[in-house]
């Protein structure tokens, strides 16, 4: 049922490490290739080679370095291991949600699955800020509303509505209803639990 | 594909650095303990002494990752796209199928779905098993849900069997066109 979410190519942290190993890897052996080549040593090779002689890893700059070097490997392997894109919501892909609210837990027939394999795959996701927007619009839509806030997470909604007529209670319970439609509608895989505040216009 | 290089590469420089930064901070086996140079003048002579063979190890070592970083950096700039799509004809032979005619009528057939206000479309993958990329833009007051599932049925169904593909996986990403909030009183 869940479906696989997008993965980012990660093409600008790939960019970024393969300009770095390779403005090291050639400084190294363009200084290597000069010394071969019975020319002096660039003088940071040499201040380089003296660093490592008088420190050791007691030093609390090294132990700096460390520290530096095994949180950009972490940064780097989170980069490698997550998926990314978290501003995208995955979608429902239509052929799975034949019961939309039970689709989790109705047992897979054969039929059914034969159904499923002759449609084409399709994964679709929405951006965080559209499905916001779309549900900004059904907001607006009640009445009494006046002016709508929503921010969408990746497991909940929050709507701060400001209202200028009607009461109170029965604005919010309108409100209530129109963003559980809203988010049914939007199809999500996950679909976020609503948080709402209504408040009178404050002036 | 090159999202799974990428991610292989960066877990590796990613595991390289971590052992780095680890040992660094341990003290153990390449090193010699806390209170031990990182690199003695001892060891640096042993190794690359003048007539050693430890030089060529290190410079080929570098030649590769010279090389490797190279066409890992000139990879991004390439774009995924599909020029041609080859299409079964069903009598043994194969028609060629201009990838653009191809994601043109799919745009096309899209974007007249109903809540739909534009569409762009790119095929990119392999020719024998081409996949879209759909990027839909919807109007305001589409129902999301409703329109991923014309998508899903009449549109990509339409362009599987006219370009007589099995399988046509497909991407699809929403947004919506922006629009001041309007009030409704």
């Amino acid at each position: 049922m869940t479906a696989r979410r997008f993965r980012s190519a990660r093409r600008i942290p790939a960019a970024l490490v393969a300009l770095l190993v390779l403005a090291v890897a050639g400084l190294f052996l363009y200084d290597l290739a000069a010394v071969r080549a019975d020319r002096p040593a660039m003088a940071w090779r040499r201040e380089l080679a003296h660093r490592l002689e008088v420190h050791t890893p007691a030093d609390p700059g090294v132990q700096l370095a460390g520290v530096a070097l095994a949180l950009a490997g972490v940064v780097l392997l989170l980069l490698a291991f997550t998926p990314g894109i978290r501003s995208i919501l995955m979608m429902r892909s239509p052929g799975q949600d034949a019961g939309q609210d039970t689709g989790q837990d109705s047992g897979h027939e054969a039929g059914q699955d034969a159904v499923e394999a002759s449609r084409p795959p399709l994964r679709a996701g929405i951006g965080r800020k559209d499905a916001a927007q779309v549900l900004r619009d059904r907001a607006m839509e009640v009445p009494g509303v006046r002016s709508a806030r929503v921010r969408m997470g990746r497991s909940r909604v929050r709507v701060r509505a400001t209202s200028h007529f009607r009461e109170l209670d029965e604005v919010r319970a309108d409100l209530d209803a129109v963003i559980a439609v809203g988010i049914e509608e939007l199809g999500l895989v996950h679909p976020p639990r609503p948080r709402l505040r209504v408040r009178r216009r404050a002036d | 594909m090159i999202g799974t290089v990428n991610r292989i590469l960066l877990a590796v420089a990613g595991a390289v650095l971590l052992a780095a930064g680890v040992v660094l901070l341990t003290a153990v086996r390449p090193l010699g303990g806390r209170a031990a140079p990182l690199l003695s003048a001892a060891d640096r002579r042993r190794y690359l002494h003048a007539d050693g063979w430890w030089w060529w190890v290190l410079i080929a070592a570098l030649v590769v990752c010279l090389l490797l970083a190279l066409w890992w950096l000139l990879s991004q700039l390439k774009r995924a796209r599909l020029r041609t799509v080859a299409v079964d004809t069903g009598d043994g032979a194969f028609a060629v199928l201009r990838g653009r005619a191809l994601a043109d009528a799919v745009a096309a057939e899209a974007g007249a779905l109903d809540g739909v206000a534009g569409c762009r479309v790119v095929l990119h993958g392999r020719r024998g098993s081409p996949a879209l990329r759909v990027a839909v833009e919807l109007e305001p007051h589409a129902v999301p849900a409703d329109t991923l599932a014309g998508l899903a049925g009449p549109v990509l169904t339409h362009a599987r069997t006219s370009a007589g593909l099995a399988h046509l996986p497909a991407e699809a990403r929403f947004k919506v066109t922006s629009h001041r909030a309007r009030r409704v009183s």
